[in-house]
């Protein structure tokens, strides 16, 4: 008789994942698939789930009606209490860059990070307040 | 062997040996003896010596567990395919029960066939090729003012054109992996440099079809040994199928990072994501499959062979890699390839 080996058992990733993104939105969702990774560092699957979801960050950002030619700005709050913000040294520097008048292609351009971590930084700086980008 | 089993396996068709570790034939049944004879056989012999290191076809078998093992020889001028039944006790020494079947009609069959297709993908690039380099030519004339129709006419004949060498050289690609002459053929390979070749060769494409294409790597992805050519048509096979299935204003991107961890030897993972319609959960292990297109008549530039996903396995097989696919319907899909690294000296 031979043996068979308990398999591994994999939590049913892409159904967590979709109910996480409906229920949380996708800053969430990161955050739990950073933990995931963590706890699985073996499963590639989580590692494309976790792509997906940066990926889907990073077109809001770009579905703006001005898309790559739109301009960020600091944001108020960020002027008057930017000891709020825990920015690590990726952000640091691409806040450095934010003047008011270069648009979201200039930046990727003068960029030392890839464009599309570029953009996700930019996204996250938007989503934690740190620079808005008006209409 | 049990004496009842004898009966039972001279009546078979099939030639049938139990063979010990050393090659020598512990029993052969009536077909084998037909076909063989009844001496001691030399390929068998042969199969069960390693050879500068590499080990003797038969010892596979051997290492091999109960669930099958399978192996194309090449025996006195005929291909048989060897079947491992099963592991047999009783001997001196550790015995298999093999079975042997002329596979040597169907693989020249198979061959003919791959020639053929091969040299029909040969022939029909050749034209196209001129095609493409005419229409090329009459678009990139800044002087010459065409009429706008014939403008998008031209620019539509490009984009078929296009279309039709992609198809070509998947078929090519596919003759070759059929015929077995899909062979990496061993470089250093610069992994950000293919990403940024591939992203660059679809980015006019990308831009046309106003879909954001992105690339992002780490600064400390190494060299690693592989074939430029082979992983950079992977590239390119996986960001064209993503770029049928997204939408205008989309979005893909394209990433490597090399990962290490402790149960996993050091690796290089590219992930090429979109934000397309996504797979259904039913349907993703399926993609890998041959001639598997998707049903969705909304796909840009129609349907292709359904060879592409194929071709990018068999590409990362060949590299000693895995290929894995993360989905969720509505939100999009990434692909993700696994390569083990093997750092260039």
């Amino acid at each position: 008789m031979s043996s068979v080996a308990n398999p591994i058992v994999r939590p049913q990733w892409a159904l967590l994942v979709g109910d996480s993104l409906k229920q949380y939105g996708p800053w969430h969702t990161h955050a739990k698939l950073i933990e995931a990774r963590n706890a699985y560092p073996d499963d590639l699957a989580i590692r494309g789930y976790l792509e997906i979801i940066r990926n889907m960050i990073v077109r809001e950002l770009l579905s703006h009606p001005k898309g790559l030619q739109a301009v960020p700005k600091l944001s108020a709050e960020f002027l008057t209490n930017f000891d709020r913000f825990n920015l690590n040294a990726q952000e640091g520097y691409l806040i450095s860059l934010i003047d008011g008048r270069m648009d979201l292609q200039k930046l990727q351009i003068l960029s030392p990070f890839d464009p599309f971590n570029t953009m996700f930084i930019i996204a996250k700086l938007v989503n934690e307040r740190a620079i808005t980008i008006p209409q | 062997m049990t004496t009842y089993a004898i009966p039972l396996l001279d009546r078979l068709p099939t030639p049938i040996a139990v063979v010990s570790e050393s090659g020598a034939i512990e029993y052969r049944n009536k077909v084998f003896e037909e076909i063989f004879g009844s001496d001691a056989k030399s390929w068998l012999k042969d199969g069960a010596r390693a050879v500068a290191g590499e080990r003797g076809w038969l010892q596979g078998f051997f290492l091999a567990g109960d669930d099958g093992h399978t192996n194309d020889v090449e025996i006195e001028g005929r291909v048989y395919r060897i079947d491992k039944i099963m592991s047999i006790e009783g001997y001196d020494t550790p015995a298999v029960a093999l079975s042997f079947d002329d596979v040597t009609r169907q693989r020249e069959a198979e061959q003919a066939k791959s020639d053929f297709t091969s040299m029909i993908v040969h022939d029909l690039r050749g034209p196209l090729s001129g095609i493409q380099g005419t229409l090329e030519f009459v678009l990139s004339q800044e002087g010459t003012k065409l009429d706008s129709l014939y403008s998008d006419l031209l620019t539509e004949a490009q984009r078929e054109s296009e279309r039709m060498m992609n198809l070509i050289n998947e078929l090519l690609d596919f003759s070759k992996i059929e015929s077995g002459n899909f062979v990496v053929e061993p470089e250093p390979v610069r992994v950000a440099g293919v990403l940024k070749r591939a992203v660059r060769s679809l980015q006019s494409v990308a831009a046309r079809d106003e879909i954001f294409l992105l690339s992002a790597h780490g600064r400390d992805i190494p060299q690693i040994i592989g074939s430029v050519e082979k992983l950079t048509q992977a590239i390119i096979n996986l960001i064209s199928n993503s770029l049928k299935f997204t939408p205008k204003k989309g979005l893909i991107s394209v990433a490597a990072q090399i990962v290490r961890t402790d149960n996993m030897p050091e690796t290089i993972v590219i992930t090429v994501t979109d934000s397309g319609m996504g797979i259904k959960a039913e349907d993703v292990e399926q993609i890998w499959s041959k001639y598997k297109q998707t049903k969705n008549k909304s796909l840009r530039g129609g349907g292709g062979t359904g060879l592409g996903l194929y071709i990018v396995k068999q590409i990362v097989e060949a590299h000693g890699g895995e290929v894995t696919v993360a989905s969720i319907e509505g939100v999009g899909t990434s692909i993700v390839l696994k390569l083990p690294v093997k750092r260039a000296a």
